[in-house]
């Protein structure tokens, strides 16, 4: 039983480091209608950007602003000079896809000559270690934990209490009729790639630095726990990603405990799978926003 | 020299029907099938289970499933049906409800998984390491290093090849081809005409899947080892660069891509000088894929063969007749 509280535990940590990850990965995905299959690639780089930082002798915290900085950055030129020239010239959904994954294999792939395919860790202190009955987090799990809650409030405030997060919502529900109603559309997609990609680069930071350590090979296994949390959640829907994140990193870690580390991820997709069968539009999605459009 | 040439040949031959089924599927039908190369491992787990000696053999160095050792047919029989098989689930949880992004998705989150199962699951199909030492078809009557075997295994490759055309061509010539057509354009319309997009997906997501088993069987009772580093997600996204600069949806233009992509770029990097730190020439090849794919869509996205517009020859006469007639019309 210990051993499952333990994982618990874990499992909110986990959840702490998906839950940024799947917001920024399924607001990409409400506001451009497209699922950016280079997210966990971004994710890598900009945790590799906060290594140099941090290699270079900074503190974990400030290299983790650069790495949110490099995220931004780095999503905002993918959008601005990939994914938004071809979706402004037509091309259907299928090949936005194909697109996606052709760039989140280049990016693996100059990324992999610059920094070498041995794994790194952060040079970083993680604090004394705390103790609630079996679950035991070192103090840095505990602050990733925080930060998740201060950026998932950041987040909600950002959406409902703005007038920039209520043109997002515009945009992300009939950017025709939001351009219509002189919403600058163009300028609120870019400024949310711009949001999205800082929760990327700090998620990709977090994740290297919760794990002990980090590679570019760890992309793959990323991406396919925020596609799972996000599908999950509903896509295109942030809190339903939290939800998801919870669902999914609780439900990892668990597995984990009870079976074996290997096969984490295959837990992430079981439950995608069932999701995908059972309830295709997700947990808080209204119903036929995914129906096979003709 | 002869090894060399017979390898390049069969690779050809195996990437030619891979690419021939994936235009099936992707070209001719709008499924984004980004686990096309699960489907053609299955294939040459199969053949390679079903030809290998029980795993107690070899020193028992290697674990699987199987070790029936059956004469050579039936493992690329099995491998083809196998293929065809698992199709069936995946299909059914994938192509029913599900946006075609979502599609893609699925199988790309399926792929990686497949490959992670694969791999930690020793005792199936002994994990990492992956099978060795497959017999070669019919090794059993001639020696399988002798140039004419090696010639032989890729005439019958060719024949395959051959075969898998024709059957592709005669599918995309059909009705039932002219409906798939119609389906990747406009998928609601073919609904109201009282065709069932459901079926008919999963009847080509078959086809493309016995076709794919067939391919893993061939390539695997060549190279005779097969193992999980072979079919990464990344493999996929090759032939369909190799469908996309072809030419989605003609044949033809499979069968140039496969010639030109997998084929043509592996064997021309394979001349330049190594240069830079071990790894940045594949490294290198994979942005030039990414590149190339990209290139494509964005300035010939019908790629180098473009499919052919159907031709309905009665139609186009009648209505330019009507339209020269009627004085008012312009």
């Amino acid at each position: 039983m210990s051993l499952y509280l333990a994982a618990f535990g874990f499992g909110l940590v986990s959840t702490s480091v998906l839950a940024i990850a799947a917001v920024g990965f399924t607001m990409q995905f409400g506001i451009s209608n497209m699922i950016n299959l280079a997210y966990g690639e971004v994710m890598i780089a900009a945790a590799y950007a906060s290594y140099g930082l941090n290699n270079a002798g900074i503190n974990i915290w400030v290299s983790l602003l650069g790495g949110a900085v490099f995220g931004s950055v780095f999503s905002y030129l993918i959008n601005r000079v990939l994914y938004a020239p071809f979706q402004k010239k037509g091309t259907a959904l299928i090949g936005m896809v194909i697109i996606s994954l052709a760039a989140s294999l280049m990016i693996a792939n100059v990324l992999l000559p610059i920094v070498g395919y041995y794994s790194v860790s952060y040079r970083q202190n993680v604090g004394p270690t705390f103790h609630a009955g079996s679950i035991a987090l070192t103090g840095v799990q505990l602050a990733i934990m925080g930060l998740a809650i201060v950026l998932m409030l950041v987040i909600h405030s950002l959406l409902k209490l703005t007038r920039l997060g209520k043109a997002m919502r515009a945009t992300s529900a009939n950017p025709t009729l939001a351009r219509n109603c002189g919403i600058p559309t163009r300028r609120v997609i870019d400024t949310a790639w711009l949001i999205t990609g800082a929760l990327c680069g700090v998620a990709g930071t977090v994740a290297g630095m919760n794990s002990d350590t980090f590679a570019v090979a760890s992309g793959a296994g990323f991406l396919i726990s925020i596609i799972a949390a996000a599908v999950l959640g509903g896509a295109g829907n942030p809190y339903g990603a939290m939800i998801g994140a919870l669902l999914i990193g609780e439900v990892t870690e668990i597995s984990a405990a009870a079976f074996s580390p290997e096969y984490k991820e295959v837990a992430a997709f079981a439950i995608l799978v069932l999701v995908m069968v059972l309830r295709p539009q997700g947990l808080l999605a209204k119903r036929g926003t995914l129906a096979a459009a003709g | 020299m002869t090894y060399y040439l017979t390898t390049l040949g069969v690779y050809a031959g195996v990437d030619i029907i891979a690419c021939l089924a994936l235009n099936l599927q992707f070209g001719v039908s709008g499924i984004v099938n980004f686990s096309f190369i699960v489907f053609q491992a299955a294939g040459a787990y199969t053949a390679a289970v079903l030809a290998l000696p029980p795993d107690s053999q070899n020193g028992g160095f290697q674990h699987y499933v199987f070790g029936a050792q059956l004469p050579f047919p039936i493992p690329w029989i099995a491998a083809a049906v196998v293929g065809g098989v698992l199709s069936v689930p995946v299909g059914l949880v994938v192509l029913r409800h599900l946006r075609v992004d979502y599609q893609a998705i699925a199988m790309l989150v399926l792929s990686v998984i497949a490959n992670l199962v694969i791999t930690n699951a020793r005792p199936f199909l002994n994990g990492a390491a992956g099978l060795s030492l497959v017999p070669q078809p019919l090794s059993d009557r001639f020696n399988a290093y002798s140039p004419t075997y090696l010639w032989a295994y890729v005439a019958v490759t060719f024949v395959c090849c051959a075969l898998v055309f024709f059957v592709s061509q005669r599918i995309v010539k059909s009705p039932y081809g002219r409906t798939l057509r119609a389906m990747r354009e406009h998928e609601l319309a073919v609904t109201a005409l009282g065709k069932n997009p459901v079926v008919l997906k999963m009847t080509i997501f078959v086809v493309g899947g016995v076709i794919a088993g067939l391919s893993g069987a061939i390539l695997v009772g060549f190279i005779t080892i097969w193992a999980p580093s072979t079919w990464l997600y990344p493999e996929t996204l090759i032939l369909f660069a190799a469908v996309i600069v072809g030419g989605r949806g003609n044949n033809w233009g499979a069968l140039f891509g496969a010639a030109l992509v997998p084929v043509g770029f592996e064997e021309a990097t394979r001349y330049l000088p190594q240069f830079g730190p071990p790894g940045l020439v594949p490294a290198l090849q994979w942005v030039a894929i990414g590149l190339l794919i990209i290139g494509f869509l964005w300035f010939r996205p019908k790629g180098v063969l473009p499919e052919k517009p159907g031709r309905f020859a009665a139609a186009t006469p009648v209505v330019g007749a009507r339209l020269t007639k009627e004085p008012g019309v312009s």
